[in-house]
């Protein structure tokens, strides 16, 4: 989300402390992911006062076979920083999808969006990525 | 995705497939899932979602951060001691009613220490000692040994015998009635300390139909009222008296000497 290890241990140990907190005054709330919306409201409030990616274009590809040994080509640093340049929603929602630990209703949830939303930024997230695949790692030619 | 044959939702669906197929646990997404399956865009789409997963899992987590994972509980267990657990609204109701099943099975038990042929007539009699108004009886003014002709002459009641050593209390009345079971119960009302006498059948062995004899005399309690039952001759014999058994005692002593 953050594209950044020490603000994201920031925002980590903030949103654990807090829940500590709470949990010490019997505060918990009953909402099931109320400790991710917490982590992923911190991460919007941290780079609220960033420097912002101007809006631009980006290319769009479609997915090819070889995605797979491209992307295993990247290191993951790469990958954090790519999503964490993404704009809002898709960051929230390409960070919460690659996490493997939710699912579609779980994270239409989190990022308030509706299924159609959701379904429309991670497809184009993948075509973006695919695009900046294809321009960072180009396909090496097959003899 | 732009795979024929599936509905806009499917696609939207198909879209948000998880990158583990464990993981589907709605009947929607299992079906645009499996639909989705025979495109290579959807194959595409899961090789691609399965090694950027791969990549964030190889995301390196801070030493500092790592801690909070490891095996250590972040809040350390209550102790737990038996006056916590005794606190415990639910252990305390599940203690209490145990306690109520075992006072229930003790009583029963002691209960059924004190049981000898005949105990339940007996009981029952008690509590017919306890409602028992002098009008209802026939008035009669005579030893309470003397009435056993009276029993066998009038009411064909055989061995329905006062023991010897109460045949001399006086008498108020006397009566005959049959009990729920139809047993025929002779009952006498005594001056002496307002004593009841009741007379009736011995239970029997409902296969031979021999009487349950027992020795000596046994005591039965009711609601206040004790008695005291013996076994002569296939009829047993009851005292009884409003109080306790050492009310009783003194009279039975007589009878042992």
């Amino acid at each position: 989300m953050l594209g950044d290890s020490v603000k994201a241990q920031e925002v980590f140990h903030t949103t654990l402390r807090e829940a500590a907190l709470r949990a010490a005054h019997g505060e918990l709330p009953n909402e099931p992911f109320w400790l991710f919306r917490d982590a992923h409201w911190r991460c919007l409030e941290a780079t609220k006062t960033d420097l912002q990616a101007e809006p631009l274009e980006m290319e769009e590809q479609e997915i090819t076979i070889a995605a797979g040994s491209q992307i295993e080509r990247l290191e993951s640093k790469q990958l954090a920083i790519w999503i964490s340049a993404a704009p809002e929603p898709q960051r929230t929602a390409l960070a919460l999808f690659y996490l493997d630990e939710f699912d579609y209703r779980e994270i239409a949830d989190l990022a308030e969006l509706k299924l159609s939303e959701l379904s429309r930024l991670l497809a184009l997230g993948r075509r973006q990525f695919q695009a900046w695949l294809d321009a960072t790692l180009p396909t090496r030619p097959t003899i | 995705m732009k795979t024929p044959g599936l509905s806009r939702r499917q696609r939207a669906l198909a879209n948000c497939a998880p990158i583990n197929e464990e993981r589907i646990r709605d009947r929607s997404m299992r079906a645009a899932v499996f639909r989705a399956r025979s495109s290579s865009e959807f194959e595409n789409q899961q090789s691609f979602d399965r090694a950027l997963a791969t990549l964030v899992r190889a995301i390196p987590i801070p030493p500092e951060t790592a801690e909070w994972f490891s095996g250590k509980d972040l809040i350390s267990p209550s102790k737990w001691t038996w006056k916590k657990a005794a606190r415990n609204p639910v252990v305390l109701a599940i203690g209490i009613a145990l306690a109520v099943i075992a006072g229930v099975f003790v009583f029963h038990f002691v209960g059924s220490l004190n049981d000898f042929p005949g105990s339940g007539t007996a009981r029952k009699l008690l509590n017919i000692a306890g409602s028992t108004r002098s009008v209802i009886l026939d008035p009669v003014n005579a030893d309470a040994g003397t009435l056993s002709d009276l029993f066998f002459l009038k009411h064909g009641l055989e061995h329905y015998d006062v023991p010897a050593e109460f045949a001399d209390f006086r008498t108020i009345g006397c009566r005959v009635f049959e009990d729920d079971e139809s047993q025929r119960i002779a009952q006498i009302w005594v001056v002496e300390k307002r004593m009841q006498f009741f007379l009736f059948p011995a239970e029997r062995n409902v296969k031979t139909g021999a009487v349950l004899k027992f020795q000596g005399w046994r005591y039965v309690h009711q609601e206040g009222w004790v008695g005291a039952v013996t076994e002569r001759n296939g009829a047993c014999f009851m005292v009884a008296l409003r109080g306790r058994e050492k009310d009783l005692t003194p009279y039975l002593a007589k009878a042992k000497q």
